[in-house]
């Protein structure tokens, strides 16, 4: 075969296969799994690799062929990059877990236009989503960790909130409705100060606690949003023996805390499971694909009931992960 | 002696100490634990890690460079050291050998690009952050190391009063860490043939050079000591907050520039002393502290500081321009 017929071959079988393709599009598809990309807020840090097990996991039983990536460093620019470069792949569904919802924004708006699905999670406010998926809400999460300091700390006395920054958005609306909740139900209880930035890191968490102990001497409960508040400052409540005197609660990664957990330093931590928000993505993309119709009490599959903001478009689940004593050792098998 | 306070007097490290002694003053008088013997111990611990990194900072700003890679430096001494601690019975000994061994291998790396490249160290030590850090979140996929050895986490440190609860007040690690690098730094700047170098190898490189002063060498040794006290830094991290992240020390670099720079160094070289550092690291420790002490709202306590720095500057811009003055009207004189 000459280099001429070759290339008339070729141009054959290439005219043949887009006439395929554009002759039978949805049998195409329908053998096809949907491709689903998640951007996540960093690659390479252990929460969004339990969260890919999940992903992989609602690949397989959602016949979505599933796939995450993610910025270096967190940083929203570099989101809306990945994102991009998504839109350019035609990809079919595409997965957010966003840093910063206005950064966010418009590229999402351009992933919509160019037809393709946004799911997101911790991300109820992102505009132009097609649908975003809570493991909890922020109301619920707040008042569970509000009832846990209440009993810890027989209902009365003052405390003090820790969250990650003053504009954490997630952190901010679970200590309201955590306050509210307290304002609410429990009179006797006061906090002692506005809410304290730093529960994003150890050594912040235990400069502003030893900070709050000699300021507020009268504290005895300490709530902490971020996940590392509860380790500083229960880092400090170790080292002066204040564990009995003050009931610590909040955010937890097992692992982690297992230690303050076991001693008691923590009395009870709180915390949705990654995996489980990889599946609930990957569920809920099935869903909107299959043209489901979304409303309150509906299944997610491999979740349970939902409660539907159709106006916001927000899946709610309930899956409100509790750490002590008793659940800690299951929670860190499964890799938590 | 009273020729050198009249000097001393028209320095910004005097002024910034006088700012600090009326904040202080203001601090002890209107909240009784200021002044207490557990919050002084509190302050220094917390600040140990960014004090440490800050006299490191001065000597690499004070020869007109700047170095921000030092929290991934740090970072990698920090995960390597305690996790070969992990496995092998090595002790105190045998992290601090491979926490400043790394950190001056990494310094070097950041030296011998400047000297090779002799382009600007930010673009320089912003490449090595990257490079740096990069490789250690591959390497760790960025999973923290929760348990320590018992020993480190125990540390060390004098006990001089213990209270009712049993809570005891020490000197600790990073309190005596710190200390010894601002005196060692000192010693280095001040009562050596090189911190003289230094000074004037920052103030005029060319004519540092010209007069036979060997700039690859200097160079070499600025970022290695950056290192060296990175390596230091990332254990007295470690201990204090009794485990390990990979991804907890990068980004607060701008922290350590800022107590330096507030101190009075210029980031132009050739500026730039261990007293002033100790004042500026001292200006924000005592700001931070003390707003939560007087019970002022966290919301406000963000401006507060942003205005406290901002009235720094505008201190430092004031004598720059002083000082351009009276060049000035030498010249034309």
């Amino acid at each position: 075969m000459n280099r001429r017929n070759l290339l008339k071959l070729l141009s054959i079988s290439a005219l043949i296969s887009s006439a395929v393709g554009i002759g039978y599009p949805t049998v195409a598809s329908a053998a096809e799994p949907k491709v689903m990309v998640t951007v996540v807020k960093e690659a390479g840090v252990p929460w969004f690799n339990i969260l890919n097990q999940g992903l992989e996991e609602g690949g397989k039983r959602f016949n979505l062929k599933t796939s995450m990536t993610g910025p270096a460093k967190a940083d929203p620019a570099q989101q809306v990059k990945l994102i991009e470069d998504l839109i350019a792949k035609k990809v079919d569904v595409i997965g957010l877990v966003p840093l910063d919802t206005k950064v966010t924004a418009q590229v999402v708006k351009r992933a919509r236009d160019a037809g393709i699905m946004v799911i997101t999670q911790e991300g109820p406010n992102q505009e132009g989503k097609t649908w975003d998926v809570e493991l909890m809400s922020a109301q619920a999460y707040g008042e569970t960790q509000m009832k846990a300091l209440a009993r810890e700390m027989g209902e009365q006395g003052d405390y003090v909130v820790l969250v990650g920054t003053l504009t954490t958005t997630g952190h901010n609306q679970w200590a309201d409705a955590a306050i509210a909740y307290q304002k609410a139900n429990y009179p006797k209880m006061k906090m002692a100060a506005d809410r304290f930035p730093g529960a994003d890191f150890i050594d912040e968490s235990e400069r502003v606690t030893q900070d709050i102990l000699k300021a507020h001497p009268n504290v005895t409960g300490i709530m902490s949003m971020g996940s590392n508040g509860p380790i500083g400052a229960g880092n400090v409540l170790k080292k002066r023996n204040l564990a009995g005197k003050i009931a610590l609660v909040g955010t937890t990664i097992p692992s982690q805390a297992k230690a303050h957990i076991m001693a008691g330093v923590i009395r009870e931590g709180f915390l949705w499971s990654p995996k489980e928000a990889g599946l609930a993505m990957t569920s809920v993309a099935r869903l909107a694909l299959d043209g489901a119709k979304f409303e309150s009490g509906m299944d997610v599959p491999g979740l349970g009931k939902a409660t539907i903001d159709s106006v916001n478009n927000v899946v709610m689940v309930d899956r409100i992960l509790a750490i002590n004593k008793k659940t800690i050792d299951d929670l860190i098998k499964l890799g938590l | 002696m009273h020729e050198v306070i009249k000097r001393f007097t028209r320095t910004h490290e005097f002024r910034l100490l006088l700012v600090i002694i009326v904040m202080a003053g203001l601090l002890a008088v209107f909240t009784p634990e200021f002044a207490s013997l557990q919050n002084l111990v509190d302050v220094l611990s917390a600040n140990a890690f960014i004090g440490i990194m800050s006299a490191g900072l001065l000597v690499v700003i004070i020869t007109g460079g700047i170095d921000l890679s030092f929290a991934a430096t740090a970072s990698i001494a920090q995960y390597t050291a305690l996790t070969v601690a992990n496995h092998f019975g090595i002790g105190w000994t045998g992290i601090f050998a491979i926490s400043i061994s790394l950190g001056v291998v990494l310094g070097l790396i950041n030296g011998v690009l400047m000297n090779t490249l002799r382009t600007s160290a930010l673009i320089v030590t912003i490449a090595t952050l990257n490079v740096f850090y990069g490789v250690l979140l591959t390497v760790t996929r960025g999973a923290d190391i929760f348990s320590l050895p018992d020993w480190f986490n125990a540390g060390f440190e004098l006990v001089f009063h213990t209270d009712a609860q049993g809570a005891s007040l020490a000197i600790n690690f990073q309190i005596i860490a710190l200390f010894a690098a601002f005196l060692v730094t000192w010693l280095l700047l001040n009562r050596s043939n090189i911190g003289r170098q230094i000074y004037a190898f920052g103030g005029n490189p060319d004519a540092a050079q010209r007069v036979g002063f060997n700039v690859v060498r200097l160079n070499l040794l600025v970022y290695g000591y950056m290192g060296a006290l990175a390596g230091v830094a990332s254990l007295v991290q470690a201990q204090l907050v009794q485990s390990v992240s990979p991804t907890a020390l990068v980004g607060r670099e701008l922290d350590v520039v800022a107590a330096v720079v507030i101190g009075g160094a210029s980031l132009n070289g050739g500026s730039g002393t261990v007293m002033g550092t100790i004042l500026g690291l001292a200006l924000i420790a005592i700001l931070q502290n003390g707003l939560i002490l007087l019970g002022v709202s966290s919301y406000w306590s963000l401006f507060n500081t942003g205005l406290v720095i901002i009235a720094a500057v505008v201190m430092m811009a004031m004598e720059t321009k002083k000082r351009h003055k009276l060049v000035v009207q030498g010249v034309t004189s």
